[in-house]
């Protein structure tokens, strides 16, 4: 007698190497990985509270238990950190910053730290942006998971607010997923592009309240208008703080 | 065993100068073969995995036998890693935390010492799967689930006896009089008996000898590997000195016979998962389960054998 199969999960990094495995996304959960992740998020949350006094307003404004996107201006490395802290830690490995996956995932130091400690999303930012977009979708159908993307799609060199890509006004459009706005303001003085040791100044983090675009059409002139509604947001959110 | 006592040791010596002449001639065969036009890439993505691993394990014998007993604990937490993502098991934390804490808690009674001051409590080592059972059976209970927890259980059991205590009593021959001659015998003909069978299927393998588990392995590589592990406790006569004939017999076949039921076995999850290697730790080797595989399973015959006949 062959009793009915059983019904094997197989990891689907098993036949990966350990450097493959980083850049391997959707990750698996390895309990290695997700001990380092929480240590890590545990340091960097009490040194951005102990050295860059990091002050944040509005965090009632993520939703709770819905998948969302957070949405913020881009100057700095301490931006992700600072954004991944407003979430509770709980949340920690179910919260995915969209990284360049040419900067963030080729050199080995890098991607340890972008897959490992941020838990970051390669996104391809050259070539093939709708797989990548694909990707942030497939993400957005779990409950819970929550995308933080930088519209910018680089670090600004100044502190000043550059202009948003199109990608994540097709992302939302005729989407039913709340995609709140971030303000941070002092990280680009904390650690500018270019500056490897940040310096001691204070950080503050503004949520604003969720919007949702999911009554838009989607297309091109959708996906700008999305861009360029996000990005007031994100402006008055900064005016508002003075 | 201590840093000291390995370069007093001619046992350890010997099998260290025997390990340099295998990689330098083997590097030679490599070059010679690669200079005739043959394609060595395969084998040399081995080579160089044998070049990493054999100072691992002669720098961790050589530390002295903690480092050795932490090094081959190691060696069965990552190695019921491997399995666990294989067949699914690692998707159930806490039912792998009782597994891992369970082969930490075996590696533990090999380390410290029994009541009557021996190094290595023997009886806490050889109970150990009733507690470990016990645990790992507790877990469904005590979270109040049925459905789908007969596959999550044996396969926890099959884990922990198989890779955790089944290959821990490797560890465990670091607390007999002859740790050197024991360990360093065992590891090299359990190694020598699969690159035996590897070349004798290669030179004159003809008659498959598992179609279902493992189609490549034939009866003449299986057949030449056993002879050859029949002779090896000859030819290393001086790491068992004190084995009569009838135990280099047994020696042979625990190594020869079930080196290779330990790959097979091995095998036959893979091929029932459906996964080529178990990993991909090493290029050239796979994973971790892949190497050891055959070491599991003669290992503690070997231990057992040898302590029957010459106690611990």
């Amino acid at each position: 007698m062959t009793p009915d199969s059983w019904n094997y999960e197989t990891a689907a990094d098993l036949d990966l190497t350990l450097s493959e495995r980083l850049k391997h996304f959707p990750r698996e959960p390895d309990m290695l990985v997700y001990g380092t992740r929480l240590l890590s998020g545990a340091l960097l949350r009490t040194w951005l509270c102990l050295y860059h006094r990091l002050a944040i307003r509005g965090r009632e404004h993520i939703p709770a238990g819905k998948a969302c996107v957070l949405v913020a201006n881009h100057a700095s490395h301490l931006d992700t950190v600072c954004l991944l802290s407003a979430l509770p830690i709980s949340r920690l490995h179910r919260a995915f910053p969209a990284a360049a996956k040419d900067y963030f995932f080729e050199s080995m130091p890098r991607a340890v730290l972008a897959s490992i400690v941020v838990n970051a999303l390669p996104f391809n930012r050259e070539t093939n942006i709708r797989q990548s977009l694909a990707l942030c979708q497939r993400l957005l159908e779990t409950p819970g998971n929550a995308l933080i993307l930088f519209p910018e799609g680089t670090r600004s060199a100044s502190a000043e607010l550059g202009e948003f890509k199109p990608g994540i006004g097709l992302l939302l459009a005729g989407a039913d997923t709340p995609v709140v706005p971030c303000y941070l303001s002092g990280a680009h003085a904390a650690l500018p592009k270019g500056k490897i040791v940040p310096r001691p100044r204070k950080i503050e983090l503004t949520i604003g309240t969720p919007r949702s675009y999911a009554h838009r059409k989607r297309g091109k002139d959708s996906a700008l208008e999305i861009s360029a509604d996000l990005r007031a947001a994100i402006e008055s959110l900064r005016d508002s703080t003075g | 065993m201590s840093p000291s006592a390995a370069l007093g040791s001619p046992i350890f010596l010997t099998y260290l100068a025997l390990a340099v002449a295998l990689i330098v001639l083997g590097g030679i065969a490599l070059l010679v073969l690669k200079l005739a036009g043959r394609n060595v890439d395969h084998a040399w993505n081995s080579y160089r995995g044998w070049l990493i691993m054999i100072p691992l394990v002669f720098g961790a014998i050589f530390l002295g036998r903690e480092a050795t007993i932490v090094f081959f604990t190691l060696l069965a937490i990552f190695g019921a890693k491997e399995f666990a993502r294989a067949t699914g098991l690692y998707r159930d934390w806490t039912m792998m935390g009782v597994v891992y804490l369970s082969i930490i808690a075996c590696g533990i009674f090999t380390l410290l010492p029994a009541m009557n001051g021996a190094p290595g409590d023997y009886g806490m080592f050889m109970a150990w799967p009733v507690y470990a059972i016990s645990a790992i059976l507790a877990v469904p209970i005590v979270r109040n689930r049925s459905k789908g927890q007969l596959q999550i259980l044996a396969l926890a059991i099959l884990v922990f006896i198989y890779i955790g205590w089944m290959f821990g009593h490797v560890a465990f021959l670091t607390n007999t009089d002859h740790p050197y001659a024991y360990l360093l015998y065992l590891l090299f003909a359990v190694e020598l008996n699969d690159v035996a069978a590897f070349v004798c299927g290669r030179l004159f393998g003809r008659h498959p000898l598992r179609t279902n588990i493992s189609p490549k392995k034939t009866w003449e590589g299986a057949l030449g590997a056993v002879g050859f592990s029949l002779l090896l406790p000859w030819i290393l006569y001086f790491s068992l000195p004190e084995f009569t004939p009838f135990e280099r017999v047994l020696v042979g076949l625990i190594v020869g016979v079930g080196g290779q039921f330990g790959d097979l076995a091995i095998s036959v999850v893979k091929r029932d998962v459906e996964v080529k290697d178990m990993g991909a730790l090493l290029v050239g080797h796979g994973g971790i389960l892949d190497r050891i595989d055959s070491l599991i399973f003669a290992g503690p015959l070997f231990f057992h054998m040898s302590r029957y006949f010459h106690g611990l």
